[in-house]
């Protein structure tokens, strides 16, 4: 923190003499990153594309991460610490879109300009909002299994956490997708609550009711691959889809045992937030709004996502202001 | 918990009789959940299913019996979950680097063991209270972990090894066997071996037990030790099933496994129950879950429901124990 100051202190007569012509372009600003935990490998492609971001254009990341995942005190008391340590620019995904907005609140009184990624937030002042579609991203990865499905068969959706925007986002897609198709029968719908042990227990329940199951819907990778070992303990086989994008997935449509993983798109988010933040800083013309279009990874797609998180590229920012939807 | 009502009239004479009766009130209730499910499921009562019940009771079981000793002492084990999730990220990296199965189950039991001598260590040597030690323990792991892993996620475990969680012998998956092994040897030792009578003596009284020349310190060690140990069989059985393994895996599991010691009839308090209660209660919780899913009960509701048979079998089972005993 203190280096970087300086660091700003003594590169600013320069760019003053310099050149005023580019008007108020500085290196070296600090950006806060608030991501949900640690354990969640979506938030760490978030973290990735952020600190790539930040790299690319001469900034610097601080990371906010709640030791106990998800936890809406620890968040909130984390932003009470950088509204004291006054970084340039946050990047704000909230552990719980409502309450997390008093916190909002107190970034937005302190004056440091946030950028709200992942979650929309309920209330509060934002630059810009950059995120995925989970409805959309649920309706297209579900709409790629029924196509492979031939339109018709039985099916079983496995949800996420219940009542978490995503999962419900996600569900009401596929939910969605099966009713395009009229020879497609949705066997049940049940909690696997993001975990990869609750999907494979509820898999090999429904498979025990079930006789016939051709397609599974999970709203996240982790409860995907859950359900895969369930039926490959069964020897039975069934097509299977899940969303996120994460790299044990791709691994797995790569080999055949999924057919298809939604991506979710952390890795550019995190870029995508990160540059807004930064260019905001700069004074350059930023856009308020960016919804990622859904990608659905499979067999067909998956290379330029069969690599290490570290060596991908950030999108450009004309590339990245093209999904602009405001 | 029913022993807070009666701690007095239940002295620990001879284990076997009382507990034998109190177990069979136990049953009762799983028995009756058991019915009603196989009411209103077809498929329920099927031999495959049966298997599917106890295949997925047996991790729960895992984590539970060794905590079960722990509650005995009355001592608490909060860190089982977070446990698992360490033992099997270091085993599954073990397996992965060295290609050996062996080293890697060995490396989990060890994480396992080391963990809750650690813990044991904390309750006796530093006289920290086991609720507190193993909920710093807890947070110890959770950093450990979610460092070690940084949100990857190891997977991909040789066909080999897998058969552990996925495999069958003779009709039977060998987690069934296993857990049977375990159930067995638990009870034998609870029941029937000096050191267990001395665990269920220093929990009932410690201070008698102190005077009466019991170990006190050594047993408390032996208990952590075996419940960690535990914590790490359930990591090996948890890689083998999932073939993968990430940071989070153990927070849900510590409160169902705490839950499940405490329907089995164990008392908070120490001295009083069974590591076959505790079978008992993991059933309980897996039974709830599978015919949820049989029955496809809207996901809206399913918390609501294994709140309410959760509450109702503990109910059942004390109600009935009063008019009998």
């Amino acid at each position: 923190m203190t280096p970087v100051k300086q660091l700003t202190c003594l590169a600013l007569p320069l760019v003053l003499c310099g050149s005023l012509a580019t008007a108020a372009r500085a290196d070296g600003e600090t950006v806060a990153v608030f991501t949900k935990n640690q354990t969640n490998p979506f938030f760490q492609t978030i973290r990735v594309g952020a600190d790539l971001a930040a790299k690319t254009l001469n900034a610097k990341t601080q990371h906010y991460i709640p030791t106990k995942p998800d936890s809406i005190p620890e968040q909130l008391s984390q932003i009470e610490d950088v509204v004291v340590k006054k970084p340039d620019a946050i990047v704000f995904i909230p552990v719980d879109y409502k309450a997390m907005v008093p916190g909002i609140e107190k970034i937005n009184d302190a004056k440091i300009p946030a950028v709200n990624v992942t979650d929309r937030s309920a209330g509060g002042q934002f630059v810009a909002f950059v995120g995925a579609d989970d409805y959309n991203l649920g309706l297209e990865t579900g709409r790629y299994l029924l196509k492979a499905l031939g339109g018709k068969g039985n099916v079983v959706i496995i949800e996420g956490v219940k009542g978490s925007l995503t999962s419900v986002d996600r569900v009401r897609g596929f939910n969605d997708a099966i009713k395009e198709n009229a020879g497609v029968k949705l066997l049940a719908s049940q909690p696997g609550n993001y975990q990869r042990l609750q999907a494979l227990q509820v898999m090999e329940n429904l498979m025990q009711s079930n006789s016939q199951i051709d397609g599974v819907l999970a709203a996240n990778d982790a409860m995907a691959v859950g359900a895969i070992e369930a039926l490959d303990g069964a020897n039975r086989k069934a097509q299977v889809i899940g969303i996120n994008g994460t790299k044990e997935a791709v691994d797995a449509v790569k080999s055949g045992k999924l057919l298809a993983t939604g991506d979710y798109n952390g890795f550019a988010q995190g870029c995508i937030g990160t540059m807004i933040a930064i260019r905001t800083l700069r004074k350059q013309p930023v856009v308020s709004e960016i919804v990622l279009k859904p990608t659905v990874i499979t067999k067909d797609n998956y290379q330029p996502f069969d690599v290490a998180l570290e060596t991908r590229t950030c999108p450009s920012w004309d590339e990245a202001a093209k999904f602009a939807t405001k | 918990m029913t022993d807070i009502t009666k701690p007095v009239d239940a002295p620990p004479r001879s284990h076997l009789s009382g507990d034998l009766v109190q177990l069979l009130y136990r049953l009762l209730a799983a028995l009756l959940v058991c019915v009603l499910l196989a009411l209103l499921s077809d498929s329920f009562l099927s031999m495959s299913n049966i298997l599917n019940v106890l295949r997925q009771t047996s991790l729960l079981f895992f984590i539970a019996s060794g905590l079960t000793l722990v509650v005995l002492t009355g001592g608490l084990d909060l860190s089982v979950g977070a446990n698992v999730a360490l033992s099997a990220c270091l085993a599954g990296t073990v397996i992965q680097h060295t290609g050996s199965p062996s080293l890697g189950v060995l490396t989990g039991l060890l994480t396992g063991g080391v963990v809750g001598l650690l813990n044991g260590v904390m309750v006796t040597a530093l006289r920290i209270p086991s609720f507190i030690a193993t909920y710093g323990m807890l947070w110890v792991l959770n950093g450990l972990t979610y460092w070690y892993m940084a949100g990857e996620t190891i997977h991909g475990f040789p066909p080999g090894f897998r058969q552990i969680g996925s495999g069958y012998l003779f009709g039977l998956p060998i987690p069934v066997y296993l857990l049977l092994i375990f159930l067995a040897i638990g009870t034998v030792f609870a029941q029937r071996t000096i050191w267990g009578q001395e665990i269920y003596a220093l929990g009932a009284n410690p201070v008698a037990a102190r005077l009466s020349g019991i170990p006190v310190a050594r047993r408390l060690l032996l208990v952590y030790c075996v419940s960690g140990t535990m914590a790490g069989l359930a990591s090996i059985i948890f890689l083998a099933r999932l073939n993968s393994a990430e940071a989070d895996i153990g927070e849900s599991l510590t409160l169902p496994a705490i839950a499940a010691v405490l329907i089995g009839g164990t008392s908070l308090f120490g001295g009083v129950g069974t590591v076959f209660g505790t079978f008992i209660g993991a059933l309980i919780l897996t039974l709830v879950l599978n015919g949820m899913n049989l029955l496809s009960i809207n996901a809206n509701w399913q918390p609501f429901i294994t709140g309410v048979i959760v509450i109702l079998a503990v109910w059942l089972d004390m109600t009935t124990r009063r008019h009998k005993l």
